[in-house]
């Protein structure tokens, strides 16, 4: 077992989310605690409308919690400006969604080179490093096509390293299976897992899959908005 | 670099929907531009012209309306010492055998013209030219480049035509222009000796104005002193740039008019853009907020924005630019012909491609595209991050936006209202509460649009079923996209409507005139250069003593039209000679007939047009102050009456007032009052037979002059319908664009549809009803608005800028074809993705995403 270092790169202290629908509000998370050490891969599992995705966007600083603490590497999020938390996830976080979501009108080489040029990397560093990460992900050869060329797997495969292309400190990986068919999708799993845990990235992935469970240092269940089981893994 | 790279290649992936756009903005821009250059090459061709006579002088003498006598040549040189001065006579001819070419004539004395005008001694090589004029009588001297374009060469024999009379001329010499500017200057120019200038325009011992250069300082105005105690009660002096400049005052309403109206294509070619980058952020929201997500911070997605809109503009300008110089060309007749018909005589021979005008298109043109982009580059800074929210919510968005809008809506219409009502005199403060008046209707469309379609559901889902109903949610699911469209085709159509309102009523209003005001059976006048009212040349008098001895001729009215100077500047005046039986043809809108009239016949009194009243701010009872031959005198105005026929307004005084106040027995045009029973056709014959030959006559029966008339008020209005088409053209691009756009995205909806079944004849059907009620709201929208925009043009805009009333008529023709053109474009809009979308199997729609 990977044991959580000193000082998690992530804490979240009672944070709750709730999302006004008219005059109601709606209670997505509620008073979740929780710490990610650095280099755990922790798999957070839960039904359609438990608030997977919605503590993944906390975590990324893509939305604020109504109450509570988030942390990450120090920085307290729930505080932080906007553009503070945007310049956070241009350098610290790398995402890979469910619907790949890459740009369509960028080719691959340079949806890959994108997260580097906003963190000030060009020329032909850059170039070198997103060529060598694509090699890695298997997709040397289709560097100047546009992702509507590819598969659904390519494309994932693409969102991978792009995800991992600027070494962030943190992967958040949002149902990255959900679309594609089971062979595709283990393969896709294989890629993220090793490629973070070659880096020593930490690595939060929502998923429903079974097999992903298999990986993970630690497993979080969220019920109803809740945080109702917290289990660590044996390592292997 | 790589996000503005994104951006282009998004635009060249919907080269249709980009394209569109382009044309769109691209016209609004060469509208403005051709609009702007065309009226600029009139006033330059104007100033250049006026330059090519005025020389070197810095002041002018002038006289009443017959010029001056020559004897104050003598007056000012011998015994006000005056040097150097340089007499003028200069008059407008046409050209025998060239049909519309009108020349310039100046009568100069060649000895004293050096400091004045040297380009005149410049003759070609070798050939005796400006003292020649005086030695040889019927001789003239033209430029090189007239004489070629006119097939002319030395010594060869140019067939002038003035005031109806023909009168051949011997060219002696050709003036070599120095540069491209003296060349406009003198292009048109026919230089004579004074006396055979005096006899050409039979003006015997006369002068048009005397040129001085006065010094400035205290010096020149001892010298300005002296030559107004050495001049005789009907003359005096003004400065040489003063003719210039009131003819620019002359024009200046017709400018405003003009820009305005070309700026409304502007406006509708901002909608287009705004409409544009609408749907471009609207797209590619989920595209934007993956790049948040990945941590481009929202300053950077609006540099984006922007830069994508720079780049269009830059492309639209450019391509308008030239678009616009195409135009011009086409434009600046239209525009010459206007000034013609009512203000002045200009002859342009070339477009001045003004690089201040071509800056300020371009200015305007990427000004208004980034000013347009504003509002979805915000937008776009505030897509949600990452893949979070949907379609779905953002259109709920923007039909709850709707009511917002619609109250922003309401307030700026407020702001408009009390901006128009209280610019006072101002046409730009009226122009900007009328331009806030197209924008609040806009605002308010998106709401009009959920409620027609709410209410258009039911009745079309009766009528055609399930894509009827589908059709009325399209347009309610589909608001945050179509809203600007709709509202962009609206401002258009109303901008139809309003204009083509506000020129019917004019119409209206001149036929009413007309018919009462052209009381005479028969009007004879000599043919001037400049068309329409205002007639300045003179009957021969044996003519006039002919015609009214002709048998069938019960009655004479004579007109005599003169331009006099008052303290507010020139003024065109008309002295009347005529009985009571024509008393009719004066409708006051001030002062009563019964006192008018006597005091008009014999108490020296005036009556004033409603513009000229307007514009000098007189009324009944107030002195008008005018220079005549005995000195300024004041004339009481009597009575104020309606009169269409000039902007600038006109002054009458009765033939005896005239005749006691002004040296000028001439007579412009007769009014002859047939006996009963007379057939006017045939008198119109028998008198054209009786004026001889001596002279040609404009003798037309009162049909013929309504209808000449009309011709030039249509003429006059030529332009305005080609703006308006042009305005139109852009809203219809711009709906093309936007409604297309909107189908072919629908592309995956549609192929659920045909999986499920849907025949492709209801595709057709489904797309072509959608399209069609948009264009039914856009239309039934801008009936109203439109008609708001008329009564303010009516009764504010041209109130203020030509100072007449308008009576308002609302054809329903007008109406009826401006909603039938907004169905029809966007039924136009719906044809090519209904075709698409019909002969697409479903398949491949179901995979574009």
């Amino acid at each position: 077992m990977r044991a959580p270092a000193e000082i998690p790169l992530v804490e979240l202290r009672g944070v709750t989310k709730a999302y006004r629908e008219g005059d109601a509000a709606r209670v997505v998370l509620r008073g979740v605690d929780a710490a990610i050490g650095r280099g755990e891969l922790c798999v957070v599992i839960g039904r359609s409308g438990s608030g997977k995705s919605t503590l993944l966007n906390l975590i990324g600083g893509i939305d604020v919690p109504t109450a509570g603490e988030v942390l990450v590497d120090g920085l307290a999020l729930a505080r932080a400006s906007e553009s503070t938390r945007t310049l956070f996830r241009r350098r610290h976080v790398g995402f890979v969604f469910q619907f790949f979501n890459l740009i369509p009108t960028l080719t691959v080489d340079e949806n890959l080179r994108l997260p580097l040029e906003l963190n000030g990397r060009s020329g032909d560093a850059a170039r070198a490093r997103a060529g060598a990460l694509l090699a890695e992900v298997g997709l040397a050869d289709r560097g100047a096509a546009f992702p509507e060329h590819l598969s659904g797997g390519e494309q994932q495969r693409v969102a991978v390293a792009r995800a991992l292309v600027h070494e962030p400190l943190l992967v958040l990986a949002d149902e990255p299976t959900g679309n594609l068919d089971l062979d595709t999708g283990r393969q896709v799993l294989e890629l993220l897992d090793q490629l973070t845990r070659r880096a020593g990235r930490t690595m939060v992935m929502a998923t429903h899959s079974q097999e992903v469970i298999g990986l993970a240092d630690r497993i979080f269940r969220l019920h109803e908005g809740r945080l109702v089981e917290m289990r660590e893994l044996p390592a292997g | 670099m790589t996000l503005l790279r994104a951006s282009v290649r998004h635009l060249r992936r919907h080269p249709g929907q980009a394209g569109l756009s382009l044309l769109g903005i691209a016209l609004g821009v060469a509208v403005v531009v051709s609009v702007d250059l065309s009226s600029a090459s009139a006033r330059r061709a104007f100033a250049l012209s006026a330059e090519a006579v005025t020389g070197r002088a810095t002041h002018q003498v002038v006289g009443g309306p017959r010029g001056l006598d020559e004897r104050v040549l003598v007056q000012l040189s011998r015994e006000a010492g005056i040097h150097p001065l340089a007499p003028v006579v200069e008059g407008w001819v046409s050209v025998q055998g060239a049909p519309g070419r009108t020349l310039r004539l100046l009568g100069v004395d060649p000895f004293s013209e050096a400091p004045f005008r040297p380009y005149l001694g410049r003759g070609a090589a070798g050939i005796p030219t400006i003292g020649t004029l005086v030695t040889e009588p019927g001789t003239v001297l033209v430029s090189s480049e007239t004489a070629a374009e006119l097939g002319v060469g030395m010594s060869a024999t140019l067939v002038l035509r003035v005031a109806g009379r023909a009168r051949p001329v011997r060219v002696i010499g050709l003036i070599e222009p120095g540069g491209a500017r003296s060349r406009q200057a003198l292009a048109g120019l026919v230089v004579a000796d004074l006396a055979t200038a005096q006899e050409l325009l039979d003006r015997p011992g006369r002068l048009s104005h005397v040129d001085l250069a006065i010094p400035s300082g205290s010096h020149g105005e001892q010298l300005l002193a002296r030559v107004r105690a050495a001049l005789p009660p009907g003359a005096e002096v003004v400065p040489a740039a003063a003719r210039s400049e009131f003819v620019g005052a002359l024009t200046r309403a017709f400018d405003v008019n003009l820009t305005a109206l070309s700026l409304l294509a502007l406006v509708v070619g901002l909608f287009l853009a705004y409409n544009t980058m609408t749907l471009s952020v609207v797209q590619r929201r989920a595209t934007i907020g993956m790049l948040r997500a990945l941590g481009v911070t929202r300053a950077e997605i609006v540099a984006v924005v922007l830069a994508e809109a720079f780049l269009l503009g830059v492309v639209a300008t450019a391509l308008g630019l030239g678009l616009g110089v195409a135009l011009a060309g086409g434009l600046l007749r239209l525009v010459t012909r206007t000034i013609n018909d009512l203000y002045f005589v200009v002859v342009v021979r070339e477009l001045a491609l003004s690089p201040a005008v071509l800056a300020k298109g371009a200015a305007l043109g990427i000004g208004a595209t980034l000013l347009a982009a504003l509002v979805p580059a915000a937008e776009a800074a505030t897509a949600p991050v990452g893949d979070a929210i949907r379609r779905i919510v953002l259109e709920a968005r923007a039909r709850r936006a709707a009511p917002r809008a619609a109250a922003a809506g309401l307030a700026v219409l407020a702001t408009g209202g009390l901006v128009v009502a209280g610019a006072g005199r101002s046409l730009a403060l009226s122009y900007a509460g009328l331009f806030a008046l197209i924008l609040g209707a806009a605002l308010l469309t998106p709401l009009a649009m959920v409620g027609a379609a709410t209410a258009a559901g039911a009745a079309l889902g009766r009528l055609f079923g399930l894509p009827g109903r589908l059709a009325a949610r399209g347009v309610l699911s589909t608001v945050s996209r179509t809203g600007v469209a709709v509202a962009a085709l609206m401002v258009a159509v109303a901008a139809t409507v309003g204009v083509g309102v506000m020129i019917r009523s004019f119409r209206a209003t001149v036929v009413r005139w007309l018919e009462t005001s052209l009381v005479a059976d028969v009007y004879v006048a000599a043919p001037t250069i400049r068309g329409g009212r205002g007639g300045e040349s003179t009957l021969d008098p044996d003519v006039v003593a002919r015609l009214r001895a002709a048998p069938g001729v019960a009655a004479v009215g004579t007109y005599r039209g003169a331009r006099v100077t008052s303290p507010s500047g020139s003024t065109q005046l008309v002295a009347l000679g005529i009985g009571p039986a024509s008393y009719r043809q004066f409708r006051f809108l001030a002062g009563s007939p019964e006192t008018v009239w006597p005091a008009f016949q014999e108490g020296g009194a005036a009556i004033v047009s409603e513009p000229y009243a307007y514009r000098h701010r007189l009324t009944v009872g107030a002195p008008l102050r005018l220079r005549t031959d005995r000195g300024e005198r004041a004339f009481p105005i009597v009575g104020v009456f309606a009169d269409y026929g000039s902007d600038q307004g006109v002054v009458m005084v009765s033939r005896r007032t005239y005749e006691a106040y002004w040296d000028d027995p001439g007579v412009s045009s007769l009014g002859l009052v047939l006996a009963p029973g007379s057939d006017a056709d045939l008198v119109v014959q028998q008198l054209r037979a009786r004026a001889g030959e001596s002279q040609d006559l404009l003798i037309r029966s009162n049909r013929a002059l309504r209808e000449a008339s009309l011709e030039i008020f249509d003429r006059t209005f030529a332009i305005t319908a080609v703006l308006r088409v042009l305005a139109t053209a852009v809203a219809v691009i711009g709906v093309l664009s936007a409604l297309m756009a909107l189908q072919l995205e629908r592309a995956r909806e549609l192929g659920v549809l045909r999986a499920q079944g849907l025949m492709p004849r209801e595709v057709w059907r489904l797309v072509l009803t959608q399209t069609s009620l948009l264009g039914g709201i856009a239309g039934g929208l801008a009936v109203p608005v439109g008609i708001g925009l008329a009564l303010v043009l009516i009764h504010v805009i041209n109130r203020r800028a030509f100072g007449w009333s308008i009576e308002t008529t609302v054809p329903a023709d007008v109406l009826v074809q401006a909603v039938g053109l907004a169905i029809l474009a966007a039924l136009a809009a719906g044809v090519y993705p209904a075709w698409r979308m019909a002969r697409t199997p479903p398949a491949p729609a179901l995979r574009e995403e």
